[in-house]
């Protein structure tokens, strides 16, 4: 029996551990929703109400304006921007134009900037003294046509990166089986293009379907009179100050999200069981004529996607839109406006950094954890779905209840509400879930036995993990680490609620400006927040290149 | 030159091990004296694995006990146990050098770095990679690769060297090559070996014994040729190299009965009152002109196999195919050829008793 408890102390320490990082999440994510959902079945005092919230939500026909619009708003917008991105990826894969990283690189631009930003340049562009209203034929840009416009602008990259890998991985040998047996192009895409895509298909439409339903820039900005279940939330809560009817809509919101989230589960799970086969990369022919249609496709998105950038540059830089279109630096100046100025731009700063480090730190370790020390079954199983729970969390809903848990009185952590530190906190839970499936990917990849190795060796498990697993997984953790930088910096849903007087963020900046009015000011600060992005992008792009090229050798096998 | 290490014995007690409700291992029982080297065969999923597994303490046995030398490891920790492994995949450390990952493990123990140094030029000169030192893993071939692993294994001087399926991923030639070279590698270090293969020939070629293994029990333990001569079980026969089953009915005494005719055996019977399998490998039927041996039969197929002659035969009087090995000469004095009759003895002595 001693043997045997000396062996437990072996490996408890590092269960342990993990059971530390589940007891994080599960204070980070999985109180805060509890408290949620407990607060839509009471009434203002805290006295249980059972489903008398509901009840009353349903009778102000919350649920036939603002549910009924968030569903078709986000189903159109899934259906536009996954056909689009589908095209774009074919254009991209499938054919031999020129200039395709550069391409690449436009059409990803929108990942940069916050939501805020497309429907700040709509304005300019389709608004009441936009330039090209005409072209509206007298619709509104405000209201339903404005917030599909605007979703499809910065969730095309999501879609398009998904199906981008769904279509790279394709395998050579069915289109020249298909060329053997004198397919023609278009069966051929039909026969062997489009199945090959599906489960990116899929995946790509659930995720935009998400992103849409739960985002609140666009419509907040351009929205109008046009209620979804978003901004509903945000009006209850922030215009009312009825939380508890907040509580109502965010279970309201969490619903769909839910769904989409075990659906595309489900939809991987399927993939990874029809992922054998031992494919030959596949290489476009030159081919004029397909080389011509590929051009066609793109040009439209990347048109529309410079547009909409080039129009909040422009905006942001004029004097007095329409009527002194000068240029001058004149809505750069914060200071004269709503939103906490200059000094929202570096708390922002300070917020993606913090969550950056933090996060990042706290994804890979705990994914070791999970795949590189040995775990019992159940605790890596409570782990994950810990770890993906965020997915399905819209980000208002996680705000929302952050309010609820964290400025509890009896709450112990109640001390930082309104500090920067909650809403790192708040940031590293909301994107977690990403993270953490980037970090387990690469940790997978590692040989199973190096640990093994390390143990035989007399080598703890931390020393392997330091010499050799990091290493390892540098560009990996350069990705996640870029990937928190860039979405502390342009989120707004989550944030919202939480930021206090010495807390105040760029992109909620953004927000204020906007409802005050300065559109230009507003404009100005979404290309600040985007300039900053890229410039991380570009630090990150070239870590990556000294990482990759100081290890070529190992990694190629070529000196 | 290179020092004598001084390989460990190992005791194994009465083993099991069951994943859930499944028993991958059951009561394994098996003393390795120093020095030697034993091959774990087996089919795949006997549970070879597992068993190296549960020596180098990377799975926890569900009961029993292991010892190396005097000291009863069974509950310690892989760290504190005194081995080297090299896995199919070898796990090479793909960003340290063939230096640093030879150096890895002395590292651990606190070498001071000239020792360090001393030893890693001693093992590559021993495996012939000191040109390639400070090449990175992906530089190498398989079977430098392979080398390299060893090498990592045997730096801190274990005194139990395990190897999964060391050779399974390299292709024919070099494995061949490999084999003698780590044959002769572990003879002048005297390090004990284990070595899980499912290869046969790889196991009869190297070990000093084999232990034969199938679904998570071992069938027998021999040198490899007591395992190729006298197999103690129907598995084992079958596994090892051909073997012809005749079903037979005890007479008595070293009698049997195969069809309507009696048949003297020189092994001893199996117990009990069931049928006896007959077994005889095909180079132990002796081919006869027709008319003079105690079976008929007719040649049905021939495939030559460079120095033997695979032949099957269908005997008359039972309803049974034999397959015999002739060698060229002998098929000629025969005129062996498809269609033909012939005679057929099966000497008493070449033929294996099983229980059926
Ligand atoms: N962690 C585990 N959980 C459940 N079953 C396991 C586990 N590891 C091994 N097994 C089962 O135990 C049996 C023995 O496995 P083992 O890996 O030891 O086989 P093996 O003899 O090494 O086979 P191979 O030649 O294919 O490597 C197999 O049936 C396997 O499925
Ligand atoms: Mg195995």
């Amino acid at each position: 029996m001693a043997g045997l408890r000396q062996k437990l102390s072996d490996r408890g320490p590092f269960a342990a551990l993990l059971v530390a990082g589940c007891a994080v999440l599960s204070l980070l994510v999985l109180a805060p929703l509890y408290t949620l959902l407990s607060k839509s079945v009471e009434n203002r005092a805290g006295e249980f109400v059972g489903l008398e919230n509901f009840a009353r939500y349903l009778s102000s026909g919350g649920i036939e304006s603002a549910f009924l619009n968030s569903l078709w708003v986000a189903g159109l917008s899934t259906v536009i921007v996954v056909g689009l991105a589908f095209m774009a990826a074919w254009a991209l894969t499938r054919t031999r134009l020129p200039l395709t990283g550069w391409v690449r690189g436009v059409l990803v631009l929108p990942i940069l900037a916050p939501s805020l930003l497309p429907a700040i340049s709509l304005v300019y562009l389709f608004g009441n003294q936009g330039v090209l209203k005409g072209w509206l034929f007298g619709a509104e840009i405000y209201g339903p046509i404005g917030i599909v416009m605007g979703s499809c602008f910065w969730t095309f990259p999501h879609a398009l990166m998904i199906l981008l890998t769904a279509m790279d991985n394709a395998d050579g040998r069915h289109y020249e089986a298909a060329s053997a047996l004198k397919a023609s192009a278009w069966r051929t895409f039909w026969t062997v293009t489009v199945p090959g895509a599906r489960y990116g298909l899929v995946s790509a439409a659930f995720v935009v379907f998400t992103l849409v339903i739960t985002d609140f820039g666009v419509p907040k900005v351009i929205g109008g009179q046009f209620d979804v279940l978003a901004t509903d939330i945000y009006k209850q809560v922030i215009g009312q100050q009825r939380f508890e009817m907040g509580a109502v809509v965010s279970v309201l919101l969490l619903l769909p999200a839910m769904l989409a989230f075990f659906a595309d589960r489900y939809v991987q799970r399927k993939q990874s069981a029809s992922f054998t086969a031992r494919s030959v990369p596949y290489k476009a022919r030159a081919d004029r004529k397909r080389d011509v249609l590929g051009a066609l496709v793109l040009t439209p998105t990347v048109v529309f996607i410079l547009a909409i950038i080039a129009m909040a540059v422009y905006a942001s830089f004029v004097t007095f839109w329409p009527y002194n279109l000068d240029l001058s630096l004149n809505n750069y100046q914060f200071g004269r406006m709503d939103g906490g100025g200059w000094g929202a731009y570096f708390n922002s700063l300070q917020l993606a950094l913090g969550t950056m480090v933090l996060g990042t730190v706290l994804v890979f370790f705990n994914a070791w954890l999970m795949e590189r020390t040995p775990q019992p079954k159940i605790l890596t199983g409570v782990f994950q779905f810990l770890s993906l729970l965020p997915l399905a969390v819209p980000g208002l809903v996680l705000g929302l209840s952050y309010i609820f848990f964290f400025n509890h009185p009896d709450n112990l952590l109640n001390g930082i509400y309104g500090t920067l530190l909650i809403l790192i906190l708040c940031t590293v839970s909301h994107f977690y879930a990403v993270s953490h499936l980037t970090a387990v990917t690469a940790l997978k990849q590692l040989d199973k036995e190096f640990e093994a190795v390390g143990e035989s060796l007399k080598a703890s498990r931390w020393r392997v993990l330091f010499t050799v697993t990091l290493p390892l997984c540098l560009p990996a953790i350069l990705d996640v680490a870029l990937y928190l930088f860039v979405n502390a910096m342009t989120t707004v849903s989550a944030v919202v609620f939480l930021y206090g007087p010495n807390s105040q963020l760029a992109s909620v900046a953004v927000l204020s400006m906007d409802e005050a009015g300065d559109i230009a000011p507003a404009a100005a600060m979404a290309i600040l927040i985007t300039v900053t992005c890229a410039g991380a992008k570009l630090i990150q792009g070239a870590l990556r290149f000294w990482v990759d090229r100081s290890t070529r050798a190992w990694r190629q096998g070529t000196e | 030159m290179t020092q004598q290490t001084q390989g460990s014995r190992l005791e194994i007690h009465g083993v099991h091990k069951n994943f859930g409700d499944f028993s991958a291992l059951r009561d394994i029982n098996l003393t390795i004296e120093p020095g030697e080297l034993v091959c774990f065969l087996g089919p795949s999923g006997c549970g070879k694995t597992t068993l190296l597994r549960i020596i180098a303490g990377l799975e926890q046995q569900s009961a029993g006990q292991l010892l190396q030398g005097n000291d009863d490891i069974s509950l310690k920790p892989p760290k504190d146990r005194d081995f080297g492994i090299v896995f199919q995949s070898y796990a090479l450390f793909p960003n340290m050098t063939v230096t640093a990952n030879i150096a890895y493990g002395l590292h651990s123990v606190g070498t001071p770095k000239a020792r360090i140094r001393e030893r890693v030029a001693e093992l590559l000169e021993m495996i012939g990679l000191a040109e390639h030192a400070r090449k990175y893993p992906a530089q190498l071939s398989g079977g430098q690769q392979q080398r390299v692993a060893l090498a990592r294994a045997l730096a801190p001087s274990p005194g139990l060297l395990l190897l999964d399926e060391p050779l399974s991923a390299l292709d024919a030639k070099v494995r061949h090559h490999l084999r003698s070279e780590i044959r002769s590698l572990q003879k002048q270090l005297g390090v004990t070996t284990i070595m899980v293969t499912h290869d046969q020939e790889e196991a009869l070629a190297m070990a000093d014994r084999v232990v034969v293994m199938n679904n998570g029990v071992i069938e027998q333990v021999g040198t490899p040729l007591e395992i190729y001569q006298q197999p103690q079980s129907a598995f084992v026969a079958e596994f090892i190299g051909a073997m012809n089953f005749i079903d037979s009915a005890p007479l008595n005494g070293q009698r049997v009965m195969v069809g309507n005719r009696a048949v003297d055996v020189v092994r001893p019977l199996p117990e009990g009152k069931g049928g006896v399998r007959l077994a005889i490998r095909p180079e132990d039927v002796h081919l006869l002109p027709s008319g003079d041996g105690d079976w008929e039969g007719r040649v049905e197929a021939m495939d030559y196999l460079g120095a033997f002659i695979r032949t099957q035969v269908r005997l008359t009087d039972v309803a049974l195919d034999l397959v015999v090995d002739v060698d060229p000469r002998s098929a000629r004095q025969l005129e062996l050829a498809v269609g033909n009759r012939i005679c057929l003895h099966l000497p008493s002595d070449a033929l294996h008793c099983f229980a059926a």
